[in-house]
């Protein structure tokens, strides 16, 4: 029985982090996907969102700036409205370079945020970082959560302790993951019908051909910066859940452009660009295989083991995490190679089917 | 083909919950990242208790076997995160021996191990956060010092040089901007003059500007940085513009390359601190004969603190009398704080037998006494390091 919780709440666990990538591989997908714009700074857009979050909900503490303990959902709403204003004012400025000029503008624009996030250190604590983060639904069985609104109205602090006392640890897991699965669907139905209204196709049409585009007297700029802006926000929303999935985020590791803005980009490509099912698919398949994949080769490494007794086994698991890296190349490259435009690729004309 | 691939999987999935009988422990450690290097002895030194262990008896009447269940937390909070979810929920561990850096120590014990009410017993995280982490729980330990410490002595250190005013340069990482700000603040409060104070970004080609900002303040340098990625070029710029005379610095610092690059005869009035282990102590001459038997460094970085907190907890599970995790904690301060038996490291069969026969004992480790505090801290030593003859020559602080 023990187990099968086990594997459930692993389960949980993968779809929520699943989730999050999901949620930044569709931000990236409106800025790529549907308008050509090449975003490099994915990692920055996520920290502004986590930070937000995290310095508008946590408790006062001697080590950053905080106290505000604002409502969890203001804290979302925050990190959305932070990390699209930024990219709007980003936009303003550089959204008319080319791809590749865009591309490195967006990587320096990363840095910057997370070399301001590492060096105020009064508001952000500066490379340690801001910890006790609180999680949606589990912040329900922190004291300052019970006992205030809303919780208080329906009942007494004493007995909501009593209550959260008695019912299983992982009470608030399944809500979580599922939150945020939620979230993902809902976003993933609003972009479905963006991108099959007229602003998708011109989308469409400007990423394709912009001169055309222009021609035909669409607001080539202005569209542009939407589509920038509005895939900010989406990643903004994915950064404030990562932050609360880990609780304590630093900028060093957990921003690092060169892991989570490349991770996101090769789950964008596997999956499919242009194609928002592509983009879900291919955060969950990336994210599964490399959580579990430890797993695998652990097992394969005790197998070995089992067979060969004579071989030192020690060895193989200090180096196992190396190997799984190359595993996961490997599947990189035959992903690719099998479907270079993407396991679910982009399908055009994107057009509505009501006509 | 299918079937039969989704069929090895499954084995292989299933595979580590074959062995039910065991008592597994997780050991996430930072086995990939940015320090895998530093990480290898330690891992070493946890598979050298674990031997013990077994070839002493196991745990329990029945001899149960000790198994530490690796996995890779990368210094990085998400991967560690990831790493533990696994241990606590797919390998149903009944403690954590792990994380090595500090971000992902903190990480997974508020996201996982805390709520699932799993001990961690840190090897090497020394971030101060750590001890207030927790409000109503007591889930999280640690055989390294706190940074805390270590800076205060390396302040006490620079008082007893005679250096009055001091220039501190800092690496802004996690680990050096905590050091640094403890040791700004205790060499203040001792009545010492912060002349300037500085961080700077690692990896740069030249810190020549750095150097000279604050060499305009005083002769004296604390310098707090990892001695690769920043540490031997601020030192250089600063020799080569003379704008220090005497360095102090911690752990960071503390690498054969900076003799071999420096030069020794350079290096006269630079003296580096780190966590030491007392080496005249019986527990560290039992640990020492153990370790140079196995071929593990017995005195590397964080490598007696690996050993020791395999072996605590071994002695804790061992006390509680099963693998049940909620008992786990309070096994694990009986065994470390005492009063009783002395146990040093690799007396696993006379701790058993105590134990069994329900005597107390109090564990002495290779890296310190271990005494738990009320925040799952220990005390630590440091030693001070100074170049004599080409090498580092290591003095424990009493």
């Amino acid at each position: 029985m023990d187990i099968i919780l086990g594997y459930f709440l692993y389960g949980m666990s993968l779809l929520t982090v699943g989730g999050i990538y999901a949620l930044l591989a569709l931000g990236l997908n409106v800025q790529w996907g549907f308008a050509g714009l090449f975003n490099a700074g994915i990692a920055g857009f996520a920290a502004i969102g986590a930070y937000t979050y995290a310095i508008l909900t946590t408790a006062e503490s001697k080590f950053h700036y905080g106290g505000l303990e604002l409502p969890l959902l203001v804290g979302d709403v925050m990190a959305m409205v932070l990390a699209g204003f930024i990219a709007g004012v980003i936009g303003l400025i550089c959204i008319r370079l080319r791809a590749d000029y865009l591309a490195i503008a967006t990587i320096g624009i990363a840095e910057i945020i997370k070399l301001v996030l590492k060096n105020e250190s009064d508001i952000t604590n500066g490379p340690r970082g801001i910890n006790k983060i609180p999680r949606t639904w589990e912040h329900f069985s922190e004291e300052r959560f019970y006992s205030s609104f809303p919780l208080n109205v329906i009942n007494s602090s004493d007995s909501w302790q009593i209550f959260f006392e008695s019912i299983a640890r992982w009470w608030w897991q399944p809500f979580f993951a599922g939150t945020i699965i939620l979230i993902v669907l809902l976003t993933y139905f609003l972009l479905e019908k963006l991108r099959t209204s007229p602003w998708g196709r011109m989308m469409t049409a400007i990423r394709e051909n912009e001169m055309a585009a222009a021609a035909a007297g669409k607001d080539v700029t202005r569209r542009r910066i939407e589509a920038f802006i509005l895939g900010a926000l989406i990643m903004g929303l994915a950064g404030a859940f990562l932050g609360q999935h880990l609780r304590l985020i630093e900028p060093t590791q957990t921003f690092d452009p060169s892991k989570m803005t490349f991770l996101v980009w090769v789950m964008l490509i596997a999956g499919g660009s242009g194609n928002n099912k592509g983009a879900i698919l291919g955060a969950f398949l990336i994210w599964f295989v490399w959580s579990s994949s430890e797993l695998v080769t652990n097992g394969m490494i005790e197998i070995l083991a089992s067979i060969f007794d004579s071989v030192d086994i020690s060895i193989l698991k200090n180096r196992a995490g190396f190997i799984r890296m190359l595993f996961i190349g490997l599947l990189l490259q035959i992903i690719l190679q099998r479907y270079p435009k993407g396991i679910l690729p982009e399908k055009r004309p994107a057009v509505s089917g009501k006509i | 083909m299918i079937k039969k691939l989704i069929i090895s999987v499954m084995i292989l999935f299933g595979f580590s919950t074959v062995t039910i009988a065991d008592v597994k422990i997780g050991n996430p450690m930072a086995r990939t990242g940015p320090i895998p290097e530093l990480v290898k002895p330690m891992s070493a030194a946890v598979d050298l208790a674990v031997e013990h262990v077994n070839d002493q008896g196991g745990l329990f009447s029945d001899g149960q076997k000790y198994i530490a269940v690796k996995v890779d937390s990368a210094c990085d909070p998400v991967a560690a995160v990831d790493a533990v979810t696994k241990l606590v929920n797919v390998e149903v561990v009944t403690g954590i021996v792990g994380p090595v850096c500090s971000g992902a120590t903190i990480a997974q014990a508020e996201s996982v191990s805390i709520p699932a009410g799993v001990v961690t017993l840190s090897v090497s995280a020394s971030s101060p956060a750590i001890s207030e982490m927790e409000s109503n729980t007591d889930l999280v330990f640690r055989t390294a010092a706190s940074d805390a410490y270590q800076g205060i002595a390396l302040a006490e250190l620079a008082m007893s040089k005679g250096l009055k005013e001091i220039a501190v340069s800092y690496a802004n990482d996690d680990y050096n901007a905590a050091i640094a700000g403890v040791f700004t603040k205790a060499f203040t409060s001792m009545g010492g003059k912060i002349t300037g104070n500085e961080a700077h970004e690692p990896n740069k080609a030249s810190y020549r500007s750095e150097v000279n900002t604050l060499g305009a303040g005083s002769n004296n340098l604390a310098l707090f940085a990892y001695y690769g990625s920043s540490g031997i070029t601020i030192m250089r710029n600063a020799m080569e513009t003379g704008a220090f005379e005497n360095f102090i610095g911690a752990d960071g610092m503390l690498a054969q390359e900076v003799i071999d690059q420096l030069g020794a005869e350079n290096l006269g009035n630079v003296t580096f601190t780190t966590s030491a282990s007392d080496s005249s102590t019986d527990a560290f001459k039992s640990w020492k004969k153990h370790a140079d038997a196995a071929n593990v460094p017995a005195s590397d970085p964080f490598v007696p603190n690996s050993y020791d907190a395999a072996f605590l907890m071994a002695l804790a599970i061992e006390k509680a009398g099963s693998a049940d995790r909620s008992k786990i904690a309070a096994a694990l301060r009986e065994v470390a704080n005492g009063p009783g038996e002395k146990i040093y490291p690799g007396e696993w069969k006379k701790a058993k037998g105590i134990i069994a026969s329900g005597g107390s004992i109090d564990y002495v480790g290779a890296a310190g006494p271990q005494d738990f505090d009320k925040n799952g801290d220990v005390a630590g030593l440091f030693s001070k390091n100074t170049v004599v003859d080409g090498k580092w020559k290591s003095v424990v602080i009493k």
